[in-house]
């Protein structure tokens, strides 16, 4: 007769992670003057909101860790995300066996421990991409005001640039709807 | 003795006999050529599998020749008969009419390998899982096998057998089969094929013939797009279809057919008009916000389509008078006109939005001007 024995198997894992999530998209920048000048516009209004220019890009990296950048060359913005931590998982589970099955039953159980630590840093880490998504989603909808607002800015300022070669401004008006009146002496 | 006897005697009114197999080979070919005026159910001629011999019989062979001869029938009957305007490049310049006005008569030449397709779908037996069946590798298929593949699909689009069909080397190979089932291929694992051969020869006739049904397709496709939820089925589909329109167009163009890729304009007119974009209603929220990005893009591919043939136009309208290609640009030009500029500027629009960073939701049901509503 066999006798039983409790095996005892315990894992542990700590990993670390890093998620990011990110989107890019065109701007629409209307071909008032050479490209170069449009860029160089647009620049002007994105520092004055924080971004930082280095050659053809712009960044702003804000607060809740969403990074932006303009190619002010390619008129695109990238608005990304990045998150890392360490996830700790642990496991300790116990079965009895007959003695003569031991060797068998602890490497079945030790794979299996193993399989449900990957399992679990996988949902976690999944969780954490999620986070990370809602944190930027929530994000692009302002951005996109914001942007729009710097673009509408720039073309004006290119209008403007634009009026001004063909003759004397007169005056530069702008409605509450946005819309502007450039009144030039040819 | 009846004049019939007499023809009996002879052997002229003699019912040709054929192996069974054979006799399921053809009935199955006589179905696709016949096509939606087949009184035939597809699926259960595609479900009665029976070996089919390594060769067939001389008797089989003149038969399904018949059979085939009828192909370019079924072709008028798709669309041919319609009258319209092209130019095959005989040297007749534009020409108005239906299409065996418009076209000098061309051969439609069938290899094996239609023979070979046919044997397939005698002998798989597509009520069976799909990992039971024996491939159908690729091979160099003529225009005329090209249709048949074409048909086949056509055929069994409502049936279960469809995926299956799609998914062999052997009509991966097709270029006809792309530009008419691209969503049901995108899943293959092979590329889209070069385009070449559907812009010369017998290839423009046929194109011509499906180009209404090939239109439709584009649309229900385009359709379709707004309520796929999973932004890798859209990636998959958005990238095949832009491979294949972008092969297209540009075999199009190599052969100076232009008009052979008047079907997209058919496809995307009536969406303009009626303002449904092929934006996807709702992807999966949980998916990431790169990979919804780019199913959302991904999902333009007709609307890029048509932002190339308004490239095309711009080209078209700086064609003079004492040029030699003014006729075929005139002809080109009417058939942009029904997109016009208001048509560009609402697919560059939709196409912005596609890219946008915040996309707008688009509305679930669209009002056409008839009152039709569209999901």
């Amino acid at each position: 007769m066999s006798r039983a024995i409790q095996i005892r198997v315990s894992e542990s894992v700590v990993r670390t992670v890093h998620v990011e999530d990110g989107i890019q998209s065109p701007l629409e920048m209307l071909p008032i003057l050479a490209p170069d000048r449009m860029g160089e516009l647009l620049a002007a209004e994105l520092e004055a909101q924080g971004f930082l220019r280095d050659g053809d890009k712009a960044t702003r990296s804000d607060p809740d860790g969403v990074v932006i950048e303009v190619d002010l060359k390619a008129a695109t913005v990238t608005a990304r995300i990045g998150e890392s931590g360490q996830l700790a998982e642990s496991i300790d589970r116990r079965a009895n066996v007959a003695i003569e099955r031991k060797d068998t039953v602890q490497a079945a159980l030790r794979d299996d421990v193993r399989r449900e630590l990957d399992e679990r840093i996988a949902a976690r880490t999944e969780a954490l991409r999620r986070e990370v998504t809602a944190k930027l989603e929530n994000k692009l909808s302002d951005l996109r005001k914001e942007l729009d607002r710097a673009v509408g800015r720039a073309t004006i300022a290119a209008l403007t640039e634009r009026a001004a070669s063909l003759g004397n401004i007169q005056s530069v008006v702008e409605d509450e709807a946005g819309n502007v009146t450039i009144k030039v002496k040819l | 003795m009846s004049q019939r006897d007499e023809l009996e005697d002879q052997g002229e009114l003699a019912i040709p006999q054929v192996a069974q197999s054979e006799h399921d080979l053809l009935m199955l070919a006589r179905a696709l050529v016949a096509g939606p005026d087949s009184r035939d159910d597809i699926w259960s001629l595609l479900c009665a599998t029976r070996q089919v011999a390594p060769k067939i019989g001389p008797t089989c062979a003149n038969l399904l020749e018949d059979t085939l001869r009828q192909v370019w029938r079924s072709l008028w009957q798709r669309g041919g008969t319609q009258p319209r305007a092209s130019y095959p490049l005989d040297g007749r310049g534009p020409v108005r009419g239906r299409l065996w006005e418009r076209y000098q008569p061309v051969e439609l030449a069938f290899s094996s390998a239609t023979l070979q397709l046919l044997r397939w779908l005698v002998q798989t037996p597509f009520a069976a899982p799909a990992s039971t069946y024996a491939k159908l590798p690729a091979t160099k298929l003529t225009v005329g096998d090209q249709v048949m593949v074409y048909f086949a699909l056509d055929a069994a689009r409502a049936t279960p057998a469809l995926q299956a069909i799609a998914a062999q080397p052997f009509v991966q190979a097709a270029p006809l089969a792309w530009l008419g089932f691209a969503t049901y291929l995108a899943a293959g694992e092979h590329g889209v094929p070069a385009f070449d051969s559907l812009t010369e020869g017998a290839g423009p006739i046929v194109i011509e013939a499906l180009s209404g049904e090939l239109a439709r397709r584009w649309q229900a496709s385009e359709l379709a797009k707004r309520s796929i939820t999973n932004p890798a089925e859209l990636i998959e589909l958005g990238e095949a279809q832009d491979a294949v329109l972008t092969g297209w167009f540009d075999a199009c163009d190599r052969s100076r057919r232009r008009d052979l890729a008047g079907f997209v304009l058919d496809a995307i007119a009536p969406l303009i008009e009626r303002e449904v974009s092929p934006s996807p209603l709702e992807l999966e929220p949980g998916a990431p916000l790169s990979v919804r990005a780019r199913a959302r893009t991904s999902a333009g591919s007709l609307l890029r389509a048509v932002t190339r043939w308004h490239a095309w136009d711009q080209q078209h309208r700086g064609v003079r008078f004492i040029d030699d290609d003014y006729a075929v640009a005139q002809l080109l030009l009417a058939r942009f006109e029904r997109i016009g500029s208001a048509g560009i500027a609402r697919v560059n629009g939709w196409l912005a939005d596609l890219a946008s960073l915040a996309p707008l939701p688009p509305s679930d049901t669209v009002s056409s001007s008839e009152g039709n509503r569209i999901s």
